[in-house]
C-alpha cells in the first residue's frame, strides 16, 4: 500500500520514476493489466479496464490500492474532482500523515490551476504536518498567490514575509510582496523589496527572467506614482534582448519626456522602431517618437511619422481581421489537435507548437496564458471522448450484426439438437444399467458361475451336459462307462475353471458396470446443462440484445452532449482568443485616433503659422 | 493647444502600458468560465468513462463468454538477464499471437504491469499452449527460448500468465508458467 501511494503521489508530480524502489506484488492480473497501462501514461483505458475489473469483482487481492490506483489515475487524467472524492475517503485514517499532505498538496496544485481557488485553498488547509521543504515550499507560494488574486493583499504580504534564505523562492516571495504592496498602492514599500530584486546577480535563466519582471514592476510603478527620475534605475538595469526590454525601452522614454528631455528619450525609442510591431510598446513607440519630435520643434519629421504609424497600424488592423475570422470559424483550434497524437491524454499534456501559418505571431502568447492551455487541455480530452465514443458506436453495430448472426445459427441448429437429445433414451439406460446391477448382484449371491461363462465356454458347457444326457452312455459297457468318465472329467475341468475365473470375471464387469454408471452422471449432466443452455440461451440473447440496443442510444445522447460541450469551450477559447485580438485592435484605433488628431494639430499648427506669415 | 493634446495622448498611453502590467478583471471571470466549464467536462467524463466500462464488458461477454474464456497474460520479474523484443503464443499447436513490445511496454512491464497478450475461446478439455520468448539474453545476445504448459480448461474463466524472471545463480533468464481460476 505504501509503495502505491508513494508511486501515486509522485506521479502527480510527474517525477515519479526515481522514487519507485518498492515491489508491487500482483496478486490478480486483471490488476496487472491496469498498472501495464498505467505505466505507460494511458490514463483512459487504464480507468475503463480498472472500474471493470471492480465491477466483475476480480481485484478481490488489490481492493484497496485499487481505488487508491484509480485516485491517483483520475488525478493524471485531469478528473479531479471524482479523484478528490476517492482520496477523502481513502486517506482518512489509513496513511500516513506524510502520504495524506502529499495527496492534499497535489490535490490543491490542480485545482489552483483549473481556478478552483477555494477548493485550492480548502486543500491546503487539510496538510496537516510538515511537507517536504521543496513542496512547502510551492504550497506557501500557492497560497499567498491566492490571496493576491483574491485581493486580500495585506495576508499574503505576512504570509510572504516570513520567507527566509536566499533560493530562488525566496526571490519569488519578495516579487509577490511587491506586488501585492503595488496594488495595495504602497508603492515606496514595494520599492524596498523589487529594487533589492531588480538588482540581484541572477545566477539562471529564471532568476535573469524574474530580475527584468521586478524592474519592469517597480519602474513602471514609479512612473505611475509620478516619479519619473526614480523609475529610470530600475528600466535600465532590464536586460535588451529579454522579453521585457521592449516595455522597459518603452518606459525609459516615458520617464525621460516626462522629465522633459525629449531627445534623450528618443534614443530608447527609435531603437524600438525596428521590432516586432505587434508589441504593444513597439506600437505605442510609433506614435511617442513624432510627440517627442513635434516637442523638439521638427514638425514635419513627426507629421511624416505620423503617418507612418497610421500606415502601420492599419495594415496591422488588417491583419487582426483575417486572424479574426479564422479563429472565429473555429477550424483552428482543430489545427492545434491535429499537431501531435491523440494516443493519449494527460493532464501534464501541453501544446508546445503552434501549427504553421500567418496567424501564429498572433497566437504565441496566448499559449503563456493559464486559462488558454487549460482550455485547450479541456477541448483536447473532448476531442478524445468524441473519437472514443465514435470507435464505439461502430462496434456496436458489429455487436448487433454478430448476436443476430449468432441467434439465427442457434435456431438453426436447435430442431436438430433437440432430435439428437429425443433419440438418446437417458433414463432408458439408466433403468438397463440399474437391471444389470440387479443381475450381476443375484449371480454373486448364488455364486452362478455359469452366468459369467464365456459365450464359447457356454455353448461347451451345453455340448457336454447334452451329451451326459445321450441314451447310449447309458448302456452298461465298459466304453459307455469310459465316456461317462471323460464327460465328468471334462465338466468337472470346465466347472474349475469357471468357478477359479469367476470372482475376477464378477470384479471386471462390475468395474465396467461402474463406468458406464459413471459415464451416464456425465451424461445426464451434460443432458441438464444442454436443457438449461436452451433454456437459458434464448434469455441470454435477450438480455444481450437489450445491452446493445440499450447501449447505442447513450453512446448517441453522450456523443451529442460531448458535441455540445466541445461547441462551449471552443467558445471558450475562441473568446479567449479573439478578445485578445479584439484588445490589441482596439488598441491599435486608439493610437490610430491619437496620431490622427496629433497630425491633424501638426497640420493645424502648420496652416496657422503659413497664414500668420503670409 | 498641442500641449494639451500631446498630454492627453501621454496620459492615455500610460494608462495603456499599465494595463499591461497589472492584472486587470477579465482574468478572474475567465477563470470563472473555465471553472464553469471545466465541471461540466469533469462530469462528462465520468459518464463517458462509465460508459466506456459498460461497453469494455459487454464487448468481452460476446466475444469471450466465461465457460469458454481464456486470457494469455505476460508479466517480467526483474527482467535483468533479458531485454524482451516478442512473444509468439501457440496454442495446440495453431499460431495465435505474435507480439512486438516497444521500449515503453518493456519498461511497463519490468515496473510491475501486466499484458494481456491473448484471449481465446478454448472448449473444455486439455489444451497445449507454447509461447516463444525472443530478446537479448545476457551479454547483449540474441536470445530465444520457448515454454510448454498443458492446461485443463474447465468450465469458468481461465487465466495463464507467462511470466520472464531472472536465475540469478545461472545468470539466465527463465519463463515460468502460472495458471489462475
Amino acid at each position: 500500500m505504501r509503495s502505491l501511494l508513494v508511486l501515486l503521489v509522485f506521479v502527480a508530480s510527474a517525477s515519479y520514476a526515481a522514487e519507485d524502489d518498492d515491489e508491487i506484488v500482483i496478486m490478480d492480473p486483471q490488476y496487472g493489466e491496469v498498472l501495464f497501462h498505467f505505466y505507460q501514461d494511458d490514463y483512459f483505458p487504464a480507468i475503463v479496464k480498472l472500474l471493470a475489473a471492480q465491477k466483475q469483482g476480480q481485484l478481490d487481492e488489490h481492493v484497496e490500492d485499487a481505488e487508491l490506483l484509480l485516485g491517483g489515475m483520475y488525478l493524471s487524467y485531469g478528473h479531479h474532482l471524482e479523484a478528490a472524492a476517492i482520496f477523502e475517503r481513502m486517506l482518512a485514517d489509513n496513511v500516513s500523515v506524510e502520504i495524506r499532505d502529499r495527496t492534499w498538496f497535489f490535490l490543491a496544485k490542480i485545482w489552483y490551476q483549473r481556478g478552483y481557488h477555494e477548493k485550492s485553498q480548502e486543500a491546503l488547509e487539510l496538510v496537516e504536518g510538515e511537507l517536504p521543504k521543496n513542496l512547502q515550499r510551492e504550497a506557501l507560494m500557492m497560497q499567498a498567490q491566492i490571496l493576491i488574486e483574491t485581493g486580500e493583499y495585506d495576508r499574503a504580504i505576512a504570509l510572504l514575509q516570513n520567507w527566509k534564505g536566499r533560493t530562488e523562492w525566496a526571490s519569488y516571495a519578495k516579487f509577490n510582496i511587491g506586488v501585492a504592496l503595488v496594488r495595495s498602492g504602497r508603492v515606496d514599500e514595494a520599492r524596498v523589496f523589487l529594487d533589492e530584486l531588480g538588482d540581484m546577480n541572477p545566477f539562471n535563466e529564471e532568476l535573469s527572467s524574474l530580475r527584468d519582471k521586478a524592474n519592469l514592476a517597480l519602474g513602471y510603478a514609479l512612473l505611475q506614482d509620478e516619479k519619473p527620475m526614480a523609475a529610470k534605475a530600475p528600466l535600465q538595469r532590464v536586460r535588451l534582448e529579454g522579453p521585457f526590454s521592449n516595455k522597459a525601452l518603452l518606459g525609459v522614454g516615458w520617464a525621460d519626456a516626462e522629465l522633459g528631455n525629449f531627445r534623450r528619450a528618443l534614443v530608447p525609442w527609435m531603437e524600438l522602431r525596428g521590432r516586432d510591431l505587434l508589441d504593444s510598446a513597439v506600437q505605442e513607440s510609433m506614435l511617442a517618437i513624432p510627440y517627442a519630435m513635434s516637442e523638439l520643434d521638427s514638425i514635419s519629421q513627426a507629421a511624416d511619422h505620423y503617418l507612418n504609424a497610421i500606415e502601420a497600424f492599419y495594415e496591422e488592423t488588417n491583419r487582426l481581421d483575417r486572424t479574426i475570422a479564422h479563429i472565429e470559424s473555429g477550424d483552428l483550434f482543430d489545427e492545434f489537435l491535429s499537431t501531435g497524437p491523440l494516443d493519449s491524454t494527460g493532464w501534464y499534456w501541453e501544446l508546445e507548437e503552434l501549427p504553421e501559418g500567418p496567424d501564429s505571431r498572433y497566437l504565441f502568447h496566448l499559449l503563456a496564458s493559464h486559462e488558454f492551455q487549460e482550455g485547450l487541455k479541456n477541448y483536447r480530452d473532448l476531442n478524445y471522448l468524441h473519437r472514443n465514443l465514435d470507435g464505439w458506436q461502430d462496434s456496436v453495430d458489429v455487436f448487433a450484426n454478430m448476436l443476430e448472426t449468432r441467434k439465427e445459427a442457434y435456431d438453426e441448429r436447435l430442431p436438430r439438437v433437440e432430435d439428437a437429445l429425443a433419440r438418446a433414451d437417458l433414463d432408458g439406460m439408466v433403468s438397463r444399467k440399474l437391471d444389470f446391477d440387479s443381475t450381476l448382484n443375484n449371480i454373486e449371491e448364488s455364486h452362478d458361475w455359469l452366468a459369467l461363462a464365456t459365450r464359447s465356454e457356454f455353448e461347451m458347457w451345453g455340448e457336454v451336459t447334452s451329451l451326459e444326457s445321450t441314451p447310449a452312455l447309458r448302456a452298461d459297457i465298459p466304453e459307455a462307462a469310459e465316456v461317462r468318465d471323460k464327460i465328468q472329467l471334462l465338466k468337472g475341468v470346465l466347472q474349475w475353471q469357471l468357478e477359479r475365473d469367476f470372482k475376477d470375471r464378477l470384479w471386471r464387469i462390475r468395474r465396467n458396470l461402474d463406468q458406464a454408471g459413471e459415464a451416464l452422471v456425465t451424461a445426464q449432466r451434460s443432458r441438464r446443462q444442454i436443457d438449461e443452455t436452451m433454456r437459458n440461451e434464448p434469455l441470454r440473447f435477450e438480455a444481450l440484445s437489450n445491452r446493445v440496443y440499450g447501449l447505442a442510444p447513450d453512446i448517441e445522447s453522450i456523443k451529442m452532449r460531448v458535441d455540445d460541450e466541445m461547441a462551449d469551450q471552443r467558445g471558450y477559447l475562441r473568446d479567449i482568443a479573439v478578445g485578445e485580438l479584439q484588445a490589441q485592435k482596439q488598441r491599435l484605433d486608439v493610437y490610430t485616433i491619437q496620431a490622427r488628431f496629433a497630425l491633424a494639430a501638426i497640420y493645424d499648427i502648420a496652416a496657422t503659422e503659413g497664414e500668420a506669415l503670409e | 493647444m498641442t500641449k494639451t493634446l500631446t498630454s492627453l495622448i501621454v496620459a492615455a498611453m500610460l494608462a495603456f502600458s499599465m494595463a499591461t502590467i497589472a492584472q486587470d478583471n477579465d482574468e478572474t471571470e475567465s477563470r470563472q468560465e473555465l471553472r464553469s466549464i471545466d465541471q461540466d467536462v469533469q462530469s462528462l467524463k465520468k459518464e463517458v468513462l462509465d460508459l466506456n466500462r459498460d461497453l469494455f464488458l459487454l464487448e468481452e461477454e460476446l466475444l469471450f463468454p466465461a465457460n469458454s474464456q481464456v486470457a494469455f497474460f505476460i508479466s517480467m520479474d526483474v527482467g535483468e538477464y533479458f531485454e524482451l523484443d516478442s512473444v509468439n503464443i501457440k496454442i495446440d499447436g495453431k499460431d495465435v499471437a505474435n507480439y512486438l513490445y516497444t521500449e515503453r511496454e518493456v519498461d511497463a512491464l519490468i515496473r510491475g504491469g501486466v499484458h494481456r497478450i491473448h484471449m481465446a475461446n478454448l472448449k473444455t478439455g486439455d489444451h497445449e499452449v507454447v509461447a516463444i520468448f525472443t530478446g537479448k539474453g545476457p551479454h547483449i545476445r540474441d536470445y530465444r527460448r520457448g515454454a510448454t504448459l498443458n492446461f485443463n480448461k474447465g468450465i469458468g474463466a481461465k487465466y495463464v500468465e507467462l511470466e520472464i524472471t531472472d536465475r540469478v545463480k545461472k545468470q539466465q533468464p527463465e519463463f515460468v508458467v502460472k495458471e489462475w481460476e
